[in-house]
């Protein structure tokens, strides 16, 4: 394994994705929308509205706290799920270009012909995806710090975030769910052969969170350490499960014939 | 991997490429089928053939990007299979599509694939310059390669194949839809490599590129039909043939020449004559000579210049049949 040539595969595919549009686009837009938009939109209102009744409380709702604080500390906690959409979205975004963008361009064969083992390139290209996914990610996550503290520090009169659970999503669950998102779109880079429709498939790596978020809001699962835990870990497992199968599919011949 | 310099490259002489038997099938379709030849330093040695003869399976199996059914290959003394990333380390490939980044500049494209290769900082520097000259493409090593034309791309391509300084060049259709000019410098920048001692594999299926650049050419066509210089094929495979203009064909004349004993057979085009002969050198003044002899005012006398072309549709379509 050799690092300097895994580096140098993801430099070039950063390079190239940012280089494009629409990746730029999202890359700037992603951050403004997830610091900004989201937690204004979200908490401004309850922080300064009326006081919530106790038959208001979301099912979310966290004892201990003053209605008016559950409120916003359970809104925060779902906003928080939104950083796991983002690094399934933004990786899903790159890895089209560079993946199927490399596949119609006919790009992938001067590329196989190079020393590249089959892992130092496969492992090159998805952390050609991750490092921005994940700089995105930790950035917005800042903001939204940022953003919330300010809003909500009246109210608690300490800084809301970060808490545990926020770190766990930011700096354990979005890295397993971009792994994800990269691996699945290796998958469908062998079988599908334009970039948007790739793009559309690769959005179904935000299946997880989204299942997550709809078992927290519903109130059929609390936040608590052992619902977390067992996310955790099957996130982990279709990881790795993906990444495996990702390995497999990306192998020098598979490429040149099979890949449609 | 080579550290050698153009100008160290060994002489000529060792064989660099091994073939045995060397097979490939897709799903039990025969697409190369007991392949075995050799090729010296140094030398370039063209593969001819249709489409779907087996060309690039070729080129991808001697590159060790894909596998060989039966058989084996060995390059610069490397096992395809066994030693594939060594094998990778001393070939450079130009595949049929260039596939170089658009967005990239033709200065970013290079410095990536010399990364890849492992080339050091000054090495991959000095490397990139060199070569960018010495295809006139250095004052536009900042732009976008997007904005490249065919044939400036199709130079590119054959830089970054070249950046590490291969020992063996694997060029896979390199004049293919390129304009004649652009294929005309392509083409004297393979000389150019040859004079500096490169062993250059050229895949194509154009017969004046074939005759013009190589040293010997296989005619491949899933198995191999015939193997030799372009001008021991003509001799082997096809007839000589003499071209004769004439102010004017005549039906008189035609059956002038027919009637001669060591004519083979006669074509009309145009104003030309077209004549197969055993052995032209000594039967044109004989062929001229009858001709005068008819009325006949000859213009010029040329050999044939198509005879590789019809060495290698006998053997295509012999093989086809």
């Amino acid at each position: 394994m050799r690092p300097d040539r895994i580096w140098a595969v993801a430099r070039k595919d950063m390079s190239s994705a940012r280089r494009h549009r629409y990746v730029l686009y999202g890359l700037v837009a992603i951050p403004l929308l997830f610091s900004l938009f989201i937690p204004l939109v979200s908490l401004y209102p309850v922080v300064t509205g009326e006081e919530p009744s106790e038959n208001e409380l979301p099912p979310f709702a966290q004892p201990g706290l003053s209605p008016r604080q559950a409120v916003v500390a359970g809104t925060i906690h779902l906003s928080l799920l939104m950083f796991l959409v983002l690094p399934a979205v933004i990786p899903s975004t790159i890895a089209s270009y560079t993946f199927v963008g490399e596949k119609v361009n006919r790009q992938l064969e001067p590329l196989l012909a190079t020393p590249l083992t089959d892992l130092e390139l496969l492992l090159g290209k998805i952390l050609g995806a991750l490092v921005p996914s994940l700089l995105v990610t930790a950035l917005s996550f800042a903001g939204f710090v940022i953003t919330v503290d300010l809003l909500t520090h009246p109210l608690f009169g300490h800084p809301f975030l970060p808490d545990l659970l926020s770190l766990l999503v930011v700096g354990v669950y979005s890295p397993l769910v971009c792994l994800l998102s990269v691996s699945l779109c290796v998958l469908i880079s062998s079988r599908v052969s334009d970039v948007r429709a790739a793009m559309q498939l690769g959005a179904l790596s935000v299946l997880p969170a989204l299942a997550l978020y709809l078992l927290f809001a519903g109130g059929i699962v609390g936040m608590e350490g052992r619902t977390l835990l067992a996310f955790g870990l099957v996130l982990g497992l279709a990881s790795a499960g993906l990444f495996s199968l990702a390995r497999a599919t990306f192998r020098r011949e598979e490429i040149l014939i099979r890949w449609r | 991997m080579s550290q050698q310099g153009i100008s160290e490259l060994p002489t000529r002489g060792r064989e660099v490429i091994e073939l045995e038997g060397l097979s490939r099938e897709f799903d039990g379709r025969v697409a190369v089928e007991g392949l075995t030849f050799k090729v010296e330093e140094g030398e370039i040695f063209g593969l001819l053939g249709p489409n779907g003869a087996g060309k690039t399976t070729t080129v991808r199996m001697l590159c060790s990007l894909i596998r060989p059914t039966r058989g084996r290959a060995r390059v610069c003394g490397h096992d395809v299979v066994k030693e594939a990333e060594r094998v990778r380390e001393v070939v450079g490939l130009l595949p049929e599509n260039p596939g170089l980044y658009g967005e990239l500049s033709a200065y970013e494209n290079l410095e990536f694939h010399a990364r890849l290769h492992g080339l050091p900082e000054g090495r991959r520097r000095e490397n990139i310059e060199r070569f960018l000259r010495m295809l006139d493409l250095w004052e536009r090593r900042n732009d976008p390669v997007a904005t490249f034309s065919r044939g400036m791309q199709q130079k590119l391509a054959i830089v970054r194949a070249l950046l590490h300084e291969p020992e063996v060049l694997f060029l896979d259709e390199p004049t293919a839809s390129l304009s004649p000019e652009a294929a005309g410098i392509v083409r004297d920048f393979i000389l150019e490599l040859k004079r500096e001692g490169r062993t250059i594999f050229l895949c194509t299926h154009n017969l004046y590129e074939a005759e013009r650049l190589c040293d010997r050419v296989a005619i491949l066509s899933t198995r191999l039909l015939a193997l030799g210089s372009p001008g021991e094929l003509k001799r082997r495979f096809g007839s000589p043939r003499t071209e004769v203009h004439l102010e004017r064909v005549t039906e008189e004349l035609v059956e002038a020449v027919r009637g001669l004993g060591f004519v083979r057979g006669v074509e009309v085009e145009g104003e030309k004559l077209v004549v197969e002969l055993e052995d032209p050198e000594t039967q044109n003044p004989s062929l001229v000579e009858a001709l005068v002899r008819r009325g006949g005012r000859v213009r010029y006398v040329t050999p044939s210049p198509h005879a590789l072309e019809e060495t290698y549709l006998r053997l295509v379509r012999g093989s086809e049949a």
